[in-house]
């Protein structure tokens, strides 16, 4: 029973970062249709920036954070105009494309500039834990899960309460509707992939000190982000959100017992849930949407 | 207007992923028509750590040689082609650097995904196929007589240095129970199952067994699974970033065993103390191959040429990279010995005797499969020491493993 509640415990810690990675992906989704398969490598990204940062400039990846999301926001409305926006039909089937090449392009650009070399960003507290309970709770992972909770927090607090969250609403649940009522789509929509790409490097930039990473890690990482969002329902911040501390709980409690099966049951839960609720946790089925 | 600015967009993204995706072909000069060896390599993709590595010692092998008059008086000349880590790709780039660039040597990729189906391509052609870093039971369960790994021991040999040694120790300092972990992987898992016969026979208990699967692996919870067990030693079947996550898990959750051993990874003196931090890797156990201070032909010239062309120093040099060495090395004893370009010769001849090389004398069994063994080496005051067998040893031993500091 110690372990099944440990396991629990670093679950929700770990799923709350994957959380903070998904949710820009639904966003984005949400907002413009597009299924941003260059969200993992924005992660890593993230990740590298953190790691420079910090082996530069000796600046604490969590205080990275701060302007890595600001970078990233700029560097995310610039793709978005560079090469999303021209996509003018087709654009679910063709942003996969445009994002995979972005995506190979970042690869290789990181592989270019750092090498493939693993990296990790070796903090004084990356490998630090405290007891609660008789619960060895690993300092990083709690700090990661505090960051993403807190960028989850404001961002929710922006799409309640300021005419740009209710514009990203708007143009998330209905974007003719939202056009029609005078919300200029093309700015909300860069912003939101801002926003989308911010996020994913501000949990990229912890997810640097939890893990070893090079350039080839988003590979791993964009299989787990795309079954989150599948399960919380595409659109949806919400379900991608709960999703992450679901999928996150399942995988460590069946890595304590079972580990071979953890990536299994993982996407196993996506499957079962699918066959119930095709439209996922969230997801808005599509004869309602018709 | 937009969609040209769109397209030229598209191509400089493709330009940069390119780059990372080029192949090569190192040019040389000299009046008589080149050596040319083709190599597959994984430049780009899950092995490119390994691959680029490995390009460096083949790389390094061929500027050496070269300054020394080449192969047979002609220049060596490689023909390097980016795999992508791709097992179709790579027997696709053997197939045509064999028949259509008609190459006059082939040297072996990385992984026995890769190696097992390019030896097979080689020995259709009767071409020699000297690899790096495989000999899975896949690969030399082909019994092909062109297939040599060229490394001192089988990869499915790399624990049995440590059983070898726990089992030298009195049985009042031996460890008493044991708890196994491995990488679900096609030649840690046998190599692994290699020790559990050997401790189990000597009536070690084994107190934890598992398979970790090969992608998004969660270390915390792995390794609390395992420290509930309460093993007295950890042997551990890793390969790179798992050894380097699991040693880190092993220090948050304050888990810290008697006798850990790890197959791979902590062995990377380049890597393995930056990834894991300095502070933690003393006391660890792992096995390789070659080290750089190792005493054997050519590897001071190798060491001191590798810092020449590459820059740092002798203790970043990768294992891949000695390894790929060696197949230069060897392959031009060979050929000069032969006294000609011939593949079933160099076949006969590497089938016949040891072979001297940086890794110390190399032979094999008819399957490829090298008959030597590996070292046992142990992180003490921050080095990588070797510590058994007891003729190679630069320093005794430190065990029980010291407390995370």
């Amino acid at each position: 029973m110690h372990l099944l509640i440990y396991g629990c415990i670093l679950g929700i810690l770990l799923g709350g970062v994957y959380g903070l990675m998904a949710s820009g992906l639904a966003l984005v989704w949400g907002i413009m249709r597009v299924l941003n398969i260059a969200q993992a490598v924005c992660v890593i990204l993230g990740s590298y920036l953190a790691f420079t940062a910090f082996t530069v400039l000796h600046v604490d990846p969590m205080l990275a954070v701060l302007p890595i999301s600001v970078v990233m926001f700029v560097f995310g409305v610039g793709i978005y105009y560079a090469f999303l926006r021209p996509i003018r039909r087709d654009r679910e089937s063709l942003s996969i494309l445009v994002t995979y090449a972005i995506a190979i392009g970042i690869e290789g650009a990181l592989g270019l500039i750092y090498t493939t070399s693993l990296q990790h960003t070796g903090t004084s507290y990356a490998t630090q834990s405290f007891e609660v309970g008789g619960f060895q709770i690993p300092t990083v992972e709690l700090y990661a899960f505090l960051i993403s909770v807190a960028i989850l927090g404001l961002l929710a607090l922006m799409l309640q309460r300021t005419r740009l969250g209710r514009a990203l609403r708007a143009a998330t649940q209905n974007p003719t509707a939202a056009r029609l009522l005078g919300v200029d789509i093309d700015r909300v929509s860069a912003v939101g992939f801002g926003i989308g790409i911010s996020t994913a490097a501000a949990a990229g930039a912890v997810y640097g000190m939890i893990y070893s990473f090079n350039p080839n890690s988003h590979y791993d990482l964009i299989g787990i982000l795309l079954a989150i969002v599948v399960l919380g329902g595409f659109g949806s911040m919400r379900g991608a959100i709960v999703a992450a501390l679901i999928l996150g709980v399942i995988a460590s409690v069946v890595f304590i017992y079972w580990p071979l099966w953890a990536n299994l049951s993982f996407f196993g839960v996506v499957v079962v849930v699918l066959l119930f609720r095709p439209q996922g946790l969230w997801g808005v089925p599509n004869w309602a949407t018709q | 207007m937009r969609s040209h600015r769109f397209a030229w967009a598209i191509i400089g993204i493709l330009a940069v992923a390119g780059s990372a995706c080029s192949s090569s072909s190192t040019s040389t000069t000299g009046s008589k028509s080149p050596v040319v060896v083709g190599i597959s390599l994984s430049l780009t993709g899950d092995f490119s750590d390994s691959g680029k590595t490995e390009q460096q010692g083949y790389q390094l092998w061929q500027s050496v040689q070269n300054a020394k008059g080449g192969m047979l008086g002609r220049q060596i000349q490689l023909k390097i082609v980016d795999d992508a880590s791709s097992p179709d790709t790579a027997v696709s780039n053997y197939q045509n650097l064999i028949t259509r660039d008609k190459v006059d040597l082939v040297f072996g990729p990385f992984s026995t995904l890769l190696t097992a189906p390019s030896a097979l391509v080689a020995a259709r052609y009767g071409y020699a196929f000297p690899d790096p870093a495989d000999g899975a039971p896949k690969t030399l369960n082909e019994h092909l007589q062109n297939f040599f790994l060229m490394q001192p021991a089988g990869p499915l040999d790399t624990g049995l240095t440590w059983t070898r040694y726990i089992l030298s120790l009195p049985a009042d300092q031996r460890p008493k129970s044991v708890a196994y972990i491995s990488l679900d992987d096609p030649f840690l898992v046998p190599a692994v199952a290699l020790d559990r016969t050997a401790f189990t026979a000597a009536g070690i208990k084994n107190v934890y067994d598992n398979i970790y699967p090969t992608e998004n692996v969660q270390m915390t919870p792995l390794v609390a699974a395992i420290a509930a067990a309460q093993p007295d030693m950890v042997v551990a079947g890793t390969m790179e970033a798992d050894s380097f996550d699991m040693v880190k898990a092993m220090v948050t959750e304050k888990f810290n065993p008697k006798y850990l051993f790890f197959m791979n990874g902590a062995s990377d003196s380049a890597n393995f103390p930056t990834n894991v931090g300095k502070q933690n890797i003393e006391g660890i156990f792992s096995a390789l191959g070659w080290y750089p201070e190792e005493k054997t032909p050519g590897n001071a010239e190798f060491v001191a040429e590798y810092i020449k062309k590459y820059g740092g120093d002798a203790s970043q040099i990768s294992a891949d990279t000695a390894e790929a060495y060696t197949i230069g090395q060897v392959i031009t004893e060979v050929v000069e010995k032969v006294g000609a370009i011939d593949n079933a010769k160099i076949i006969q001849q590497l089938h016949s005797s040891y072979w001297p090389s940086i890794q110390g004398s190399l032979a094999w069994d008819a399957d490829g499969k090298p008959v030597g063994t590996l070292l046992l080496v142990e992180w003490i005051g921050g080095k990588l020491e070797v510590v058994y067998p007891a003729t190679d040893a630069t320093h005794a031993p430190v065990v029980p493993k010291p407390n995370w500091p």
